[in-house]
């Protein structure tokens, strides 16, 4: 790195500025000018018709007493309650799985990443094909004596069966932050533990888990933002229903806007994610820091 | 009984075999799905595609409703579109990144720190949330419908920034001053110097980005009104629409559009998978 002080030969005082020019275009275009728009809209009327009218707290008081943000709200915290589990622990398994040293190790690695890379889209049609009422899913929970169920249409299966889809498309990226995370762990504490007579559980309590605390604090901030901005999967699999029973926060905004063509409304509950958002991460960002010291 | 632990690597024995037996069931999870997928694609009309017990091997196996799939909507259309919407995408996410990200790492100047802590922030800028008013820039614009519109918001991205301005740190101080004694000024050492050094990080933002056009759907369904400029992800959406109940059109049509993404994730899986957690330990 060159000096801080003293300029190097060759470079300008524009220099830095030259270089970043396409990228603070870009920063402008396509990220703080919408930025500023959505925080404008959020206090307007705007139905895309009409020209935009402010409209002060409106759509905040409004907000406060629509049950289906509260509807919203509330599929949300349920999807991050339920997506946690699925992508905070179990990938840790899986990566413990994968960290074996056996022949063609990396061949299931790449089978367990595979779902990360393909389309929401597609992973959808094949989503509703497997767990149609007379789909493989339900043949194999008859085997166990469970009745068929339409899982995608039951008011009470739809939520976790989009759940459980976003964990299994996201668990194989889950499972090679821990991999990392797990590879970096010194072998000598473990060989220590063993020599001390620890089984593998408590290797794994002891030894593993605490070791592995930064790669939890990534894992636990990207499972939650991930789970509380879901939209493409309730898109393609429900679109909200049925009965609001899979209408998230992310949803909901979607069909304020381009169904309702409520755009003002849609940005402020908008904020309203956002603030979550930011909330989450500020909140993991302390937890995690507090710990290391 | 001999003692198991001096012995070279014995061929078979029962811990190891029940490992594979787990690690296969796994796999299960995970590729069954496709598979049966797959299956529904390749049975013959005579055969049923639900049903208890499912009847899973294609008696025998059929082509025709990939033809369907292909001749229902304008699939060669949505194939040519999504691969012009990678082929400029990549390249100029890739320069844009890196020249962001290179006085980022390599030249000192004052409010570096807050430049860099900017382009981070894209990360809590989340493409969901800006639909809206992207649409609304983009109508501002007069581009709504149009390559441009799907392209321009995938071009910075917190993480290409990020991993770049790591990599560029990372070039041992002597390399780049010897071409500096030499006269070479800052953009050829960036050009001819840094970014060839870098290439191995540039590959990877290229499958990453890759991956993420190709799947990319909500945005282009929310700016594009046009069909012909549909990309594949929408072309699918588009098709299980106009298929109604055709399952086997259906599952034929979205085996079809898996196969690009697969067999580039299989011919690059090494540089992937050892990529990803690399880039979230940072």
């Amino acid at each position: 790195m060159p000096g801080l002080r003293g300029r190097v030969v060759g470079q300008h005082w524009y220099t830095p500025y030259v270089f970043m020019l396409p990228g603070l275009l870009f920063y402008a275009a396509m990220f703080a000018w919408p930025a500023v728009i959505a925080i404008q809209l959020a206090f307007s009327d705007y139905d895309i018709v009409h020209p935009v009218r402010f409209s002060g707290l409106d759509n905040f008081v409004r907000l406060a007493h629509d049950p289906r943000v509260w509807i919203a709200l509330r599929n949300s915290l349920l999807f991050v309650l339920m997506f946690l589990p699925l992508t905070v622990v179990a990938p840790l398994f899986l990566a413990m799985l994968v960290n074996l040293k056996l022949r063609a190790i990396q061949a299931f690695r790449m089978l367990y990443y595979l779902p990360v890379i393909t389309s929401m889209v597609a992973v959808a049609v094949t989503w509703r094909y497997v767990f149609n009422r007379e789909g493989v899913v339900n043949w194999v929970l008859g085997l166990f004596g469970a009745g068929p169920t339409d899982f995608l249409l039951d008011r009470h299966w739809a939520l976790p069966t989009v759940v459980l889809l976003e964990a299994w498309k996201n668990a194989g990226l889950f499972m090679m932050i821990y991999l990392a995370g797990l590879q970096s762990v010194p072998s000598d504490q473990i060989e220590a533990a063993t020599i001390d007579g620890a089984n593998a559980w408590q290797r794994l309590l002891n030894v593993v888990v605490p070791s592995l605390r930064p790669t939890f604090a990534v894992t636990l901030v990207l499972s939650m933002l991930e789970a509380m901005r879901a939209f493409e999967s309730v898109y393609v699999l429900t679109r909200g229903g049925p009965l609001d029973s899979t209408l998230t926060l992310g949803y909901y905004i979607w069909s304020k806007a381009f169904e309702d063509y409520d755009m003002g409304y849609a940005s402020a509950v908008g904020l309203l994610l956002w603030a979550i958002m930011i909330v989450l991460a500020g909140f993991n960002l302390l937890v995690t820091r507090r710990r290391d010291v | 009984m001999a003692r198991r632990l001096y012995r070279p690597k014995p061929p078979i024995n029962g811990r190891r075999i029940g490992l594979y037996v787990l690690l296969i069931a796994v796999a299960a999870l995970f590729i069954g799905p496709f598979l049966i997928l797959l299956s529904a694609a390749t049975k013959p009309a005579s055969q049923d595609v639900f049903g208890f017990p499912p009847d899973l091997i294609p008696r025998p196996p059929v082509f025709e409703w990939f033809r369907e799939a292909w001749t229902t909507i304008p699939y060669a259309r949505f194939l040519v579109n999504s691969v012009l919407y990678v082929g400029i995408t990549v390249p100029v996410y890739l320069v844009v990144s890196a020249l962001t990200a290179y006085p980022l790492a390599r030249i000192a100047f004052r409010g570096r720190g807050v430049f860099f802590m900017l382009f981070l922030s894209i990360m809590f800028l989340p493409g969901e949330l800006m639909l809206i008013p992207r649409f609304l820039v983009m109508s501002e614009l007069g581009l709504t419908d149009t390559f441009a519109a799907v392209i321009l918001p995938a071009i910075l991205s917190s993480l290409g920034i990020f991993l770049l301005r790591q990599a560029f740190s990372q070039i041992p101080d002597e390399i780049v001053e010897a071409a500096r004694v030499d006269g070479a000024n800052e953009f050829a050492i960036f050009w001819r110097i840094c970014v060839p050094i870098v290439a191995p990080t540039l590959a990877v933002l290229a499958i990453l980005g890759f991956v993420s056009v190709w799947n990319s759907f909500i945005w282009p369904l929310v700016v594009l009104t046009s069909q012909s400029k549909f990309p594949i992800a929408l072309g699918i959406a588009y098709l299980s629409g106009v298929s109604g109940t055709d399952v086997r059109g259906l599952a034929a049509g979205t085996v079809i559009s898996l196969v690009p993404v697969i067999v580039v994730f299989l011919l690059l899986q090494k540089r992937i998978l050892n990529s990803m957690g690399g880039a979230v330990k940072g």
